[in-house]
């Protein structure tokens, strides 16, 4: 090695070295000639002859040196380089195109590789899953509905000691809202309470201080707890010195220990801080029965079937131990922490988010679009090789091998493709940041369930990059290769003595670069259909008839702490004090300017409320589980429900909890049929909380309204009935405002304080944006992505087009010219070469359409309330792949008309 | 080029020249000679072959170069083997030995 790089430095010194050992052997060859006695010319001539060309065995002993190699290719780029800057206008086209698909693909597999396997931030990500359960009762109602699995705290030691398979289990406690008071200000935070050993067991070290530690959870620790980058830089002003101070949290006083990096938003991904369950004392009393969310890691080599099965056998043991607290049958499992996040499952059935699933489709998607720039490239590299044959064929006379001639051709593509790749990276790397808006705030549901998640970086990280350089690497093959062994290959004799256009060469040419233009508008119609199913099912999806109006509606809910939590927000709605306070709230809320409307229910409209209330009327002989739903008397204008019969609840009725019950078409007609239901009874059998049963249980039905959606706009809408908030209870305030709903929400959020500054009260978002993140963030988010794709596949369609048919014009001027000096027509000239580009166009199409019928049936997943060989789509794409077909030849045609015979003729 | 002296087998002539070379040091001419000579002119070693082959082995460090003042008095590049290089020669007569025993076998046995 030493060795090679000496003389890669002493270049001169190796040549001259080896010129002297040469000249030594023919010296020497002399000499001898001379002493067999030859005359000093003869000698010379002979041993000259016998040596052959110096300079041509200097040559041979070069090969056999690898900086030779190296010389060679430098030599290939450098004059890769000028051949491509005297054909600009070819070169920019095709990085151009490439660079739009290595940009848009490397966009595609940063989303798909950071969501799908970069998810988290934890160490050894890959190996932690998320227990969870599995009702079959609700399995065999509603299909799979994988929850995640809850336990006992006093049960979480058990499962440590009795698994095989996890390296450890922690337990977190999510979502709970604490006030926060560091004597000056108040501030209230979504905590997340982990099992002390969770942050050693996710491994992400602190920013600032330290994490949790096990010593925090030792009964008489220090309390401690740490918080979130963001709260840090938002509520602190990224002040370090925070650290080591002391504030009341949830009424008592703990110290800062530590600042999370941004990149930390494990356990429940929207907390804000994070306190360590101490073993018994220092939690709330009931800290023992409160029953956590868990997150393990399995030990290196094992699956998630096993550990399932593990798992399944240690919770039914539990179950045997409480059975009230688990479903009568059920199967527990543990799913890798990604797929609970991406997967269908995920978010349960009403958020219709099988992100995963996309995923894969887009990248699909992204492939094709790489396919398609890569026979625009190809399409161009042949036009080039054919142009260039008579170049070659000189090249090879004058000495060069043919894997001389390959390697020039291919260096030549190399410096497109590398060109592309650094083009398509700062396009990649612009669209990002745009692309990272879109993706679905991972756990939409957060603000419902918790849900790990939040950490995911959508980047030009080193994977990416890796990605796309052997994109470049791999396209440079398949569009350098079949070119470079094309002209290669070509036949020496008819290249010199003919025109340099060798008809036969160009016929095989023609029918190759035919066949990608077919094969390119295939694809593109697959996209475009895959695109448009993905777009209409959007459109339907966000105007489905919700049966009511989201518009300019600000959803907010009070949330006793957790220090109270024995009483849930429900039951301290209509409790005496929670009343009063209610009350005082939505008078004051209601004099503020911009609210038009305030309304009180006890779900967030759109998701709730869901089946659970048994009801029954007099006389029916079947029961249904219906949704039950506290309201006042101003939800119905809020709203704009639409009335079908009778009158909604009236404010007197709502004050004095009269038993009267609004219901709508679905329940009234399962139980009335065609009679009239008002004035009859409804009676409730079960209430969802046991708890709180009411005085009686018949419901005397006073109006029925039309059909309204509460379990996602998906799914069909369930009987439900609607009864005073001052029976069934209520806690969310829904504000009808005049002005946008986000430019309220601090006057809102004053407003409550200004009654009791000790109530937890969170204005969330519009309900617009409840809708937007729960239910149409995935979709659109699809829509997002494939939606440019299927543009820039359209783009580099209408460019292979053109480009085919410029070429194959320019190909024919003579014989364009024959005929027209015959008599032919502009028109008719026009005629026949968009009738060529036609049918290529339509060749392509067959076939695209051909394949997406069978392949859209894979975007199944993806696609809401169509068909996924919806024939308005299909249409839809055949017109704009036709039209964007036309425009390509139409160029090409008018210059093709144009032709004078004379200059044609000339060419001769 | 005269029809009767053979063109090397390819690969045999990296080994003759390590043979060779394990006579002692020597020049290129000189290895060309030699081969000659002792092939009585059977083998034709051309230049073109040559050199190549020698800064070849060099390459793989089986021999080593060294410029020395010839019989002559001029400079000259005298080639040696290396430990490595007489290794390869073992190997090398030893594979060739054994091809020749079977060559000659199927030579006999198919008479």
């Amino acid at each position: 090695m030493i060795h090679w790089l000496r003389r890669l430095v002493h270049k001169s010194r190796t040549e001259s070295q080896l010129d002297k050992e040469l000249r030594f052997h023919l010296e020497q060859q002399i000499t001898d000639y001379l002493k067999a006695g030859m005359s000093p010319a003869e000698a010379r001539r002979r041993a000259q002859l016998e040596f052959g060309g110096l300079e041509r065995v200097k040559e041979e002993v070069r090969d056999t040196r690898w900086e030779t190699g190296l010389d060679n290719l430098l030599r290939d780029f450098h004059y890769a380089f000028r051949s491509l800057r005297r054909d600009r206008r070819y070169a920019f086209i095709a990085i151009f195109a490439l660079a739009l698909g290595i940009g848009a693909s490397t966009v595609v597999f940063s989303v798909f590789y950071n969501l799908l396997f970069n998810a988290f931030a934890a160490k050894n990500a890959s190996r932690l899953v998320i227990p969870a359960i599995q009702d079959r009762e609700s399995v065999r109602k509603s299909g799979p509905d994988l929850e995640p699995l809850r336990l006992r705290l006093s049960d979480l030691n058990p499962v440590r000691k009795q698994n095989q398979v996890f390296e450890n289990i922690v337990g977190y406690l999510a979502g709970e809202i604490v006030l926060v008071n560091d004597g000056l200000q108040m501030y209230q935070f979504f905590d997340g309470r982990v099992t002390s050993d969770a942050f050693d067991f996710y491994g992400v070290p602190a920013l600032l201080g330290r994490g949790i530690v096990p010593e925090d959870g030792k009964p008489g620790a220090p309390a401690v707890f740490v918080i979130s980058f963001k709260t840090w830089k938002g509520n602190f002003n990224g002040d370090p010195k925070i650290i080591g101070r002391s504030y009341t949290v949830d009424g008592e006083s703990r110290t800062l220990v530590g600042i999370m990096p941004p990149r930390f938003r494990a356990y429940g991904s929207l907390q804000q801080i994070w306190l360590p369950i101490t073993s018994t004392d220092g939690m709330p009393g009931t800290a023992q029965e409160s029953r956590v969310s868990l997150l393990a890691r399995l030990k290196p080599g094992v699956t998630v079937e096993t550990a399932s099965a593990d798992l399944d056998v240690i919770i039914k043991r539990l179950a045997s131990l409480h059975p009230d607290e688990f479903p009568k049958h059920f199967d527990a499992r543990v799913e890798s922490a990604s797929d609970f996040l991406m997967g269908p499952q995920g978010g349960g059935p009403v958020f219709f988010s099988d992100m995963k699933h996309m995923l894969y489709d887009l990248l699909a998607a992204v492939i094709m679009l790489l396919l398609i720039a890569c026979s625009n490239v190809a399409n161009l590299l042949l036009a080039r090789a054919t142009v260039r044959e008579k170049e070659m064929a000189v090249r090879a006379t004058l000495g060069a091998t043919r894997g001389r001639l390959v390697r020039q051709l291919l260096v030549e593509t190399a410096v497109l493709t590398i060109s592309a790749c650094s083009l398509g990276c700062a396009f990649a790397w612009s669209a990002m940041r745009v692309v990272s808006e879109v993706v679905p705030q991972a756990g939409g549901g957060a603000s419902l369930g918790g849900r790990i998640g939040g950490e995911i970086v959508i980047g030009l990280d080193f994977p990416v990059l890796f990605f796309s350089m052997a994109v470049t690497v791999l396209v440079t093959l398949i569009c350098g290769l079949a070119p470079a062994l094309h002209v290669s290959r070509a036949d020496l004799q008819p290249q010199l003595t003919g025109g340099g256009k060798g008809v036969n060469g160009s016929f095989r040419h023609g029918k190759l670069r035919a066949a990608l233009v077919v094969g390119e508008v295939a694809l593109s119609i697959v996209l475009l259909i895959g695109a448009g199913l993905m777009i209409r099912s959007f459109y339907l999806l966000t105007h489905v008839d919700l049966g009511f109006n989201t518009k300019d509606i600000l959803v907010a809910a009070f949330i006793p702490p957790p220090s109270h939590s024995k009483t849930p927000p429900v039951e301290w709605s209509f409790s005496p004090e929670g009343q009063v306070v209610l009350k005082k709230v939505v008078d004051r809320l209601k004099a503020l300017p911009g609210v038009a409307q305030v309304a009180v229910q006890d779900t967030i409209p759109g998701y709730g409320p869901v089946r659970g209330s048994e009801v029954t009327v007099p006389g029916a002989t079947h029961a249904e589980e219906a949704g039950l739903e506290g309201c006042d008397e101003n939800l119905f204008q809020t709203l704009e429900f639409r009335l079908k019969q009778g009158r909604w609840l009236s404010r007197s009725e709502v004050e004095t909890a009269q038993y009267v019950a609004v219901i709508n078409e679905r329940l009234a007609h399962d139980f009335f049929g065609d009679q009239n239901p008002i004035g009859q009874q409804v009676k409730v059998k079960a209430f969802k909380k046991p708890s709180q049963p009411p005085k009686d249980e018949s419901f005397q039905i006073i109006g029925v309204i039309s059909d309204v959606k509460s379990v996602g706009p998906q799914q069909p809408a369930i009987p439900m009935v609607f009864v005073p908030a001052t029976i069934r209870g209520g806690f969310i305030l829904l504000l009808k405002t005049a002005v946008a709903p986000a430019s309220l929400m601090h006057a809102v959020q004053e407003q409550v304080w200004s009654v009791d500054r000790d109530q937890i009260f969170v204005v969330f978002d519009s309900l617009k944006d409840f809708f937007q993140k729960l239910t149409y963030a995935t979709t659109e988010f699809g829509v997002m992505i494939s939606a440019p794709l299927a543009s820039i596949a359209l783009l580099l369609v209408l460019i292979g087009v053109f480009s085919v048919m410029a070429y194959s014009v320019s190909l024919q001027t003579h014989e364009i010219g024959v005929r027209m000096a015959l008599g032919a027509q502009q028109i008719s000239i026009l005629k026949m070469v968009i009738a060529r580009g036609v049918r290529l166009v339509a060749a392509g199409i067959a076939i695209g359409l051909i394949a997406s019928y069978a392949l859209t049936r894979y975007l199944a997943s993806q696609v809401w309330g169509i068909s996924t060989r919806d024939p308005w789509t299909f249409a839809g794409v055949i017109m704009l792949v036709v039209l964007v077909g036309l425009a390509a030849c139409l160029l090409p045609a008018r210059r093709a008309a144009r032709v004078d015979p004379l200059v044609a003729l000339r060419y001769e | 080029m005269n029809e009767d002296r053979t063109e090397l087998l390819k690969g045999t002539l990296d080994m003759l020249i390590l043979k060779v070379l394990a006579l002692g040091p020597s020049h290129g001419y000189a290895i060309a000679q030699r081969l000659q000579q002792i092939s009585k002119d059977f083998f034709q070693v051309h230049q073109g072959s040559l050199y190549p082959a020698l800064h070849r082995l060099e390459d793989r460090g089986w021999l080593q170069a060294d410029w020395k003042e010839s019989d002559t008095g001029r400079e000259a590049k005298y080639y040696s083997l290396t430990k490595k290089g007489r290794k390869q020669l073992d190997a090398e007569v030893l594979n060739w030995e054994r091809l020749s025993e079977a060559v000659a076998l199927i030579l006999r046995t198919t008479e």
